[in-house]
Order: C-alpha cells, then sequence, then structure tokens
C-alpha cells in the first residue's frame, strides 16, 4: 500500500483535534508547538494525543505503530517538537 | 537541638543570599527576621507549644519561616501544598490539626482553630511529651488512601548537621514531600542558596536555571524526559548545572545516556527517598547511575526474596492511621523489587499494583471506582502500561452490559472522568473485553493482557 504524506498529515491534525484543549481556540500550523513553551500540550495531553494518532494509523493503514518509543527519544531532534517534526517521523516510520 | 545550631549558623551568614523567589533575593537575615515575626505571632494567636498545626502553602520564604518558627516551638507540622485542598479536611481530620495556617502569598495570611485531642494517639503523645517538633507527611496507602507518616523532626535534621558543600540548588521536589523537605533544608544547613520555582514546566526551569546560574537540580525521571521532548534546554545556558539528581521512579538507562549526552560533564545522582524514612545519603556507580549505594552509617539494608528492607534510627514513629509497617526487629519493607551488584542496588519496580505516572501515584481501586459509576459499565479493571514519556500510563479493561461502538465509549469514558479525576488518572487507553476480569477468586486480574 502506497501510503502519502497527506494522509498521514490528516490523520495527526485529526488526532490533534481529538484533544480536549480547554476551549482554547488555536490555530495549528505546521510549526506550531506540541510540546514546550508556548506548546499546545501538557505532557499527559501529549500521551493521549500519541495513543490516539497510533490508533487512527492502524485503522487507516492496518499498520500497528509505536511512535513513542525509545527510538524515539533517542533522535537527535526530538520527534514530538512541532506538528511538522512529528508528521516527518511518523511518515518515515510508515515509509521506512 | 539541631535548629538552635542552625539559627546560629544562620546569624553567622546572614548577609549571605539565601533564597531567590519570584525574582527577588531573600537574605539569611531577612529570614530570620521572617522567623521572629511568626514566633511572635503564633503567641499572638495563642498557637502553644506541643500543638499540631497544619500549614497550607507552596514554596516561598514565609512558609519556610514559619516551619521554622513552629519547630522551635515544639509543634507538631502539617505541611500540605495547596493542590491537596480537595482533600485537605480529611487530611486536617486524620492529623489531629489543631491550627490551620495559611499563607495567601504578599504576606496575608489566615489562621484558623479547630477542636482536636492529638493526645489521645499515642504517637503524637509521646512527642508532645517529649518536647519534640514533629513532622506529620501524607504518602499514598495501597487502598489509595492516604496514610499519615509521623516523624520527629529533630531526628530528622542530624544528617544536615555535616552538610557542608553550599550550592545554588533549584528546589524542584514538592513543597510536603520528603524530597522537598529534604532539599531545602540542606540548602539552609549548608549555607547555600536556595531558588524556588514557581512553576515547573520544563521552558519555566531552564529560565531559573539560567538567571540564577543553579547549581543543583534535584528532579524525576519523568522531568529530565520532559525536558529532553521539549527541546527547552536547547534555548536557554545551563553551564551552570554540576548536579542531577533523580529519583520517586525507575530510570532507563536509555534516557541516561541522553542526559549524559545533553549535559556532559554533570554528575547524574540517583536518590532514594521514602516518605518514611527520609532520604538516606546515597552514591551512584560512576559509571552508571542507574545503580545506587546507601551510604550512610544511619541506615542498614537487607534484601529477602528480592525485596529492599531498610533500617534507621530517623525512620517515622509510625503511622497516624494504618498498622505498624516494621517488622518486629525495626526493619521496613520498601516493597521496591532490587537486584544486587556487590555493594550497589538497582531498584526494578514496585511490588505492588501502584501505576506511576510520571512520579504521581495512581491506585487502580480509585479510578475503577469512577469508571464503574459509568453507565452500561459491567466490569472494569485498571492497570499501568510501560510508557516512555511518563514511565507508566493509566490504561482500562471494560465488560459492556450492552454493545456499544467502542470509540463512542472512550470518549464518552474520559468526558465522565473529567471533573471527577486528575488528568493524569484518566485512563489513556481503553479496551472492550468479553472476557471475565476476575479470577476464580474474585480478585480483579490487573495484569495487561495483550
Amino acid at each position: 500500500m502506497n501510503i502519502r504524506k497527506d494522509q498521514v498529515d490528516d490523520l495527526v491534525l485529526k488526532a490533534l483535534q481529538e484533544i480536549d484543549l480547554d476551549d482554547r481556540s488555536i490555530e495549528f500550523s505546521k510549526s506550531t508547538i506540541l510540546y514546550g513553551d508556548n506548546g499546545l500540550l501538557e505532557s499527559i495531553q501529549l500521551v493521549n494525543f500519541i495513543v490516539d494518532l497510533e490508533k487512527y494509523i492502524e485503522d487507516e493503514f492496518s499498520r500497528s505503530l509505536s511512535i513513542a518509543d525509545e527510538k524515539a527519544i533517542s533522535q537527535k531532534n526530538s520527534p514530538f517538537r512541532t506538528i511538522e517534526t512529528l508528521c516527518n517521523y511518523v511518515y518515515s516510520l510508515l515509509t521506512e | 537541638m539541631h535548629i538552635d545550631r542552625l539559627i546560629k549558623n544562620m546569624e553567622l551568614i546572614s548577609k549571605q543570599e539565601a533564597i531567590i523567589f519570584q525574582d527577588k533575593i531573600y537574605y539569611y537575615k531577612d529570614i530570620l527576621n521572617q522567623i521572629e515575626v511568626w514566633e511572635q505571632r503564633l503567641k499572638l494567636h495563642n498557637i502553644e507549644k506541643g500543638k499540631v498545626v497544619s500549614i497550607i502553602s507552596d514554596y516561598s520564604p514565609e512558609a519556610i519561616s514559619v516551619i521554622i518558627a513552629l519547630i522551635r516551638n515544639q509543634n507538631i507540622i502539617v505541611p500540605l501544598s495547596p493542590s491537596t485542598e480537595v482533600q485537605s479536611s480529611d487530611f486536617h481530620n486524620i492529623s489531629y490539626t489543631q491550627h490551620i495556617i495559611e499563607l495567601l502569598g504578599d504576606h496575608r495570611y489566615q489562621i484558623e482553630k479547630k477542636d482536636s485531642t492529638p493526645a489521645n494517639n499515642l504517637i503524637l503523645r509521646n512527642l508532645i511529651e517529649n518536647k519534640h517538633a514533629g513532622l506529620i507527611l501524607f504518602t499514598s496507602g495501597s487502598s489509595g488512601k492516604p496514610k499519615a507518616v509521623v516523624h520527629d523532626f529533630e531526628k530528622l535534621l542530624i544528617k544536615f548537621q555535616h552538610s557542608k558543600k553550599n550550592y545554588r540548588t533549584l528546589c524542584f521536589m514538592l513543597f510536603d514531600h520528603i524530597a522537598g523537605i529534604d532539599s531545602y533544608f540542606y540548602c539552609l544547613f549548608s549555607g547555600g542558596m536556595a531558588i524556588y520555582p514557581v512553576s515547573r514546566n520544563p521552558a519555566a526551569i531552564c529560565k531559573l536555571i539560567e538567571k540564577h546560574k543553579v547549581e543543583v537540580l534535584p528532579t524525576s525521571p519523568t522531568f529530565l524526559n520532559l525536558l529532553l521532548i521539549s527541546e527547552e534546554y536547547k534555548k536557554y545556558d545551563l553551564s551552570s548545572l554540576e548536579i542531577i539528581t533523580f529519583g520517586s521512579e525507575r530510570m532507563h538507562s536509555l534516557l541516561l545516556d541522553k542526559i549524559k549526552n545533553v549535559f556532559p560533564g554533570v554528575k547524574l545522582i540517583q536518590k532514594y527517598g521514602v516518605t518514611e524514612l527520609g532520604s538516606p545519603p546515597s552514591k551512584t556507580k560512576p559509571e552508571d547511575s542507574t545503580w545506587i549505594k546507601i551510604d550512610s552509617d544511619q541506615f542498614q539494608t537487607r534484601i529477602i526474596d528480592d525485596i529492599l528492607y531498610i533500617k534507621t534510627e530517623t525512620a517515622m514513629l509510625g503511622y497516624l492511621n494504618a498498622p505498624s509497617p516494621f517488622t518486629a526487629d525495626g526493619w521496613y519493607n520498601t516493597g521496591d523489587t532490587v537486584i544486587v551488584d556487590g555493594e550497589y542496588l538497582q531498584i526494578i519496580g514496585r511490588k505492588s499494583e501502584i501505576i506511576n505516572v510520571g512520579g504521581e501515584k495512581v491506585y487502580p481501586a480509585e479510578v475503577e471506582e469512577i469508571i464503574q459509576s459509568l453507565s452500561n459499565v459491567d466490569e472494569v479493571v485498571v492497570y499501568g502500561e510501560k510508557n516512555v514519556i511518563m514511565g507508566q500510563i493509566v490504561c482500562a479493561k471494560v465488560t459492556l452490559l450492552e454493545e456499544e461502538d467502542s470509540s463512542q465509549f472512550s470518549k464518552r469514558l474520559k468526558k465522565y472522568c473529567k471533573d471527577k479525576l486528575e488528568p493524569y488518572k484518566i485512563p489513556v487507553k481503553i479496551k472492550i473485553t468479553k472476557n471475565k476480569l476476575h479470577n476464580t477468586r474474585f480478585k480483579k486480574i490487573r495484569q495487561p493482557i495483550h
């Protein structure tokens, strides 16, 4: 199955929309910081978001993926920094 | 009295900086002044020797001054962070609190009197009769019901007599936790400087380290993980850091390696703190800080069936609301499974079912009780699953009375829990199953089944 990058981007946004952001009306863009100073998510929200995303990926591509694992943590740059870095990381996991 | 010796030391270094809080410097003389103010206030409000006094506050120079004034007045002190508010009336009752001092910031405070008879409790009566200050801390019990741990404050302070090295320390651990109390008394006894945080997110902590040239950061593996993920460390000059200590949950060697790379030259030390025992001085293996050696004449260790037991003179006097956990010959069962290499130990995990989400303890029973009250739920078990970011996450397995779409049900469950449980206690993963969730002895099967 050929996976397109825009399909991955859509799933990431879909999972983000599911997270209860305390009514913060924030427009997402690729450079939106997920976690960190002025980041979108609290630590526990980040964990929930990743678990949801893994589930969407499994539903969509029938692939069981572990996004937050030791490999992710040992990357030189954190894949969880921005929406874009995460989309790129997930896409690379799906196409490697 | 150790506390009088502390006051004398503080007088000798009265012009030195003691605390930085909200960007303001407080010198040792300022703390001494505040202690005096509070000693007068205790008299004014008839807070007599031997009374049990709760203090509701987060870190502030004033809070520390109140605690020292109370120790000098031989009170039994119950420090409570404002975050414990939900349970605070229970805590006051369990601890036989007679006075509540609430610090509201900007030198405002509120004092309330309560009717209670601590002398009805043998442990407290002994403390009062011996004219020793006491400390009551709350730790979560195995059923999720908090246990009140009573310490003799005089005994707890013994180990600080030899605190010589003075550092600039960021007091990251909470005000009413044993590790927090350890940090702020170490700073005072050693004549060091304590930097009190207002917020504990990675950016705020990095800012404080850079601005105030923090040398020691006592923290937890989860915070270090979040620090790496946020990449905030890249934005600040953290070169003043000399020591990072970590405790309260298991440290993974992978995280440790990454921390070593990001902070080359920083000494990484594992701490082993237990509310019931205090935190013993410890050493870590130079080549691998996941291994720890309890390094004190006052703490003896032994291992039976892979479980660590500790014996120490400075252990708590007992619980106020639970049976004594000590063996007849005075050993405390930590419940921690360990492996041994010579003099060093490695903590493998808790034997119990407690889920440790980033250092916050979650009791399955508490979460199960809430979920059980949700409509269409037949049976529920709550268990922990390994998670690379938070150490563990909370998961729930549920059987339903009638069929329901799984993603709909997950959403409904999370929404239902939102105003009933703290966010870290709400299950992240929810599975619906048709299998029975208890064994033949009607004990819940909490082990995750994959």
